[in-house]
């Protein structure tokens, strides 16, 4: 074993050149490979963090709908045969969640919650002039907020924790505040559903990158917001809930639902269409980084095959001088190794570098205010990719062709002068 | 009549490739131990053909094969290489040297192959091969860096590093001029009698032939004269 390996060190140092050639095919490959995929997921993870990043993996909140339960299916005397009942509507319009207190206790202690954050929704005009512009207010814990759904950093302009400090304060969405004809420390006036007047100073303007999205929403702390709807202490309308695993989310909605006694939707049925598009761009990344190995590792086995052929008249003394086929195997099967491990070690060095480098590229988009530079991932399982198909492509293109010099008689080769 | 070291039976070859062509026509044949013997022929008559079938590296034949006492026809490859490694010293036409090795390493690599002496030895001994057949100096040297005359000393070196029971070769004179040649020649008759080194000899050179112990004279595949 150490001969063969001291015969392929020296075969492969005799002509470095091409064996730097060689190395250098594997490492542009892989390189390349690393590079690009490690942009691609980077690219993917920031499309998706564009959509999770704000959207809770489950919210509970309470439909208005009428009673599944009607007055007459109670009464004993009706209580067989079939009630044809017309024109059923909605009973009040309680949009509170019963019982909130409770429910976010038990959901605190549960291992598989993340986080939570209250909310409380309601619709407003805004009073502009003679007109009025309909938008929704948000009753929001700004500390919860931040740690679940990233909110101070899609604030623009202002400082978002102003809002549980300034009492009667508001966040604007920006496109708003643009209607609004307002700008951070000015003061909007709105009406409530309940017909009363309030007057709330602006501290922070806010921005998704969604105009439509931005043309509406607004902000304010829970206790401002509970003010505006006119009820007190634990009143909420939603609760969201980010969970360890987003995978969960449809069994846990439907059991927090039937538990709590309200409705709950979890993210994959809100956005169907998310799953898709994120399952679409992951495939089309696997295939383009698919063809990219396959492609190189064609290039990979054309070098080492020629350099094999090459060396037929070695293998053809070595086996004249009582080396086995099994031996000149060996020793071809290392070389073609050895140019793997080295082309490929330096081709995820080279890789990381290329990565390394296109994070520097400097890429700004509104709707993700953090993102400064071009977004790479740097999965060790991209590296890990890359490091296998290395070894792997380099031993089977080595393999063919040593298998051939393993099996042929020294003759032929002496012969064929 | 002393030991008998090659022995082959009613050896058959035929060429497949464009028609199939008898290159060996029945070959019996035996050399003795510390027997200087030649295989001469015209260009085509199946010397070299003979002659790679006796040294194991043709396995494509019909009839026996016995190599000091060993059936050779049935063995693998592997249990073939051992044999050339440890019993075949073989000499080319052309030397047949590693460019990438010193001739040092040339020598040695038969012989760390074969692993009988640890590496130290095996250096030794090759060193001591290469003074014997006056070409010490040139051991740093990469092979390619040698002349003719001085690489077929080399590859005869090599041929010596596992004290072979027998010795083969193609033409090794075939490629040299007369002086060389000639220095070859002496290297191998002086094997033969201070070394008591069986020889077998494949040339088409008249001369060369007649000064060994004994000639083999082959005609269209046939041996004519042994």
């Amino acid at each position: 074993m150490k001969l063969a390996i001291d015969i392929a060190r020296s075969l492969l140092m005799a002509r470095w050149r091409q064996t730097l050639v060689a190395a250098i095919g594997v490492t542009f490959s892989v390189g390349m490979f690393v590079a690009l995929l490690g942009f691609m997921e980077g690219l993917n993870g920031m499309l998706d963090s564009l959509f999770l990043n704000r959207t809770p993996h489950i919210r509970l909140y309470n439909e208005v709908k009428p009673a599944a339960v009607q007055p007459v299916m109670l009464l004993p005397a009706y209580r067989s045969g079939h009630h044809f009942i017309h024109s059923v509507k909605p009973k009040g319009s309680r949009t509170e969640i019963h019982n909130s207190a409770a429910i976010m206790q038990a959901l605190r202690q549960d291992g598989r919650v993340a986080g939570i954050a209250p909310k409380v929704a309601m619709e407003v005009f805004f009073n502009e002039g003679p007109s009025d512009i309909a938008a929704s207010v948000n009753g929001i814990d700004v500390l919860q907020e931040n740690a679940l759904f990233h909110f101070s950093e899609y604030v623009q302009a202002g400082d978002p924790a102003s809002l549980e400090k300034v009492p009667n304060s508001i966040i604007l969405g920006k496109a708003l505040a643009e209607r609004l004809l307002t700008d951070v420390g000015e003061r909007v006036q709105l009406t409530t559903p309940g017909g009363e007047r309030f007057t709330l100073k602006v501290v922070a303007l806010w921005q998704s990158g969604i105009q439509d999205f931005d043309r509406i929403q607004s902000f304010t702390s829970l206790a401002t917001a509970r003010k505006l709807s006119g009820k007190t202490g634990n009143f909420v309308t939603d609760i969201q809930i980010r969970l360890n695993n987003i995978d969960d989310a449809p069994a846990l909605a439907k059991m927090y639902g039937q538990m709590f006694n309200t409705s709950a939707q979890d993210v994959q049925t809100l956005s169907a269409e998310f799953e898709t598009g994120s399952f679409i761009r992951s495939l089309i990344s696997y295939v383009v980084g698919i063809t990219l190995l396959t492609v190189s590792g064609f290039g990979i086995y054309n070098i080492l095959n020629m350099m094999i052929y090459e060396k037929m008249d070695t293998i053809a003394i070595l086996k004249a001088t009582g080396f086995s086929g099994k031996d000149v195997r060996r020793i071809f099967t290392i070389m073609a190794l050895s140019i793997g491990v080295f082309g490929g070690l330096a081709g995820l060095l080279f890789g990381g570098m290329l990565s390394v480098g296109i994070d520097q590229v400097p890429f700004r988009t509104t709707s993700l205010p953090t993102v400064t530079t071009y977004p790479v991932s740097y999965e060790p399982f991209i590296y890990i990719i890359g490091a296998v198909f290395s070894l792997l492509f380099t031993w089977l293109a080595g393999w063919l062709p040593s298998r051939k010099a393993g099996t042929i008689d020294p003759v032929i080769i002496i012969r064929g002068k | 009549m002393g030991e008998i070291i090659l022995e082959a039976r009613n050896v058959n070859k035929y060429f497949h490739d464009p028609v199939e062509v008898k290159v060996l026509d029945g070959i019996g044949l035996s050399v003795n131990k510390g027997e200087f013997a030649t295989i001469t022929g015209k260009s085509g008559c199946g010397k070299s053909t003979l002659l790679y079938i006796l040294s194991t590296m043709d396995t494509d034949y019909e009839g026996e094969l016995n190599i000091d006492g060993e059936q050779m026809k049935g063995k693998n490859e592997a249990a073939l290489a051992r044999v050339r490694s440890g019993k075949i010293g073989f000499v080319f036409q052309f030397h047949y040297l590693l460019n990438e090795f010193s001739v040092l390493q040339n020598v040695m690599l038969p012989g760390l192959k074969l692993n009988r002496f640890p590496p130290a030895e095996v250096e030794q001994r090759a060193m001591a091969k290469l003074d014997q057949l006056g070409i010490g100096p040139l051991a740093k040297r990469k092979a390619y860096q040698l002349s003719g005359g001085e690489k077929q000393r080399v590859a005869i070196a090599r041929a010596l590093i596992n004290d072979p029971c027998i010795i083969m070769g193609d033409e090794p004179t075939g490629n040299l001029d007369k002086k060389n040649g000639e220095l070859v020649f002496e290297i191998f008759r002086r094997l033969a009698e201070e070394y008591r080194q069986t020889l077998l000899i494949v040339t088409h050179d008249q001369e060369f032939a007649s000064r060994t112990d004994r000639v083999i004279r082959m005609e269209d595949g046939k041996i004519v004269q042994s």
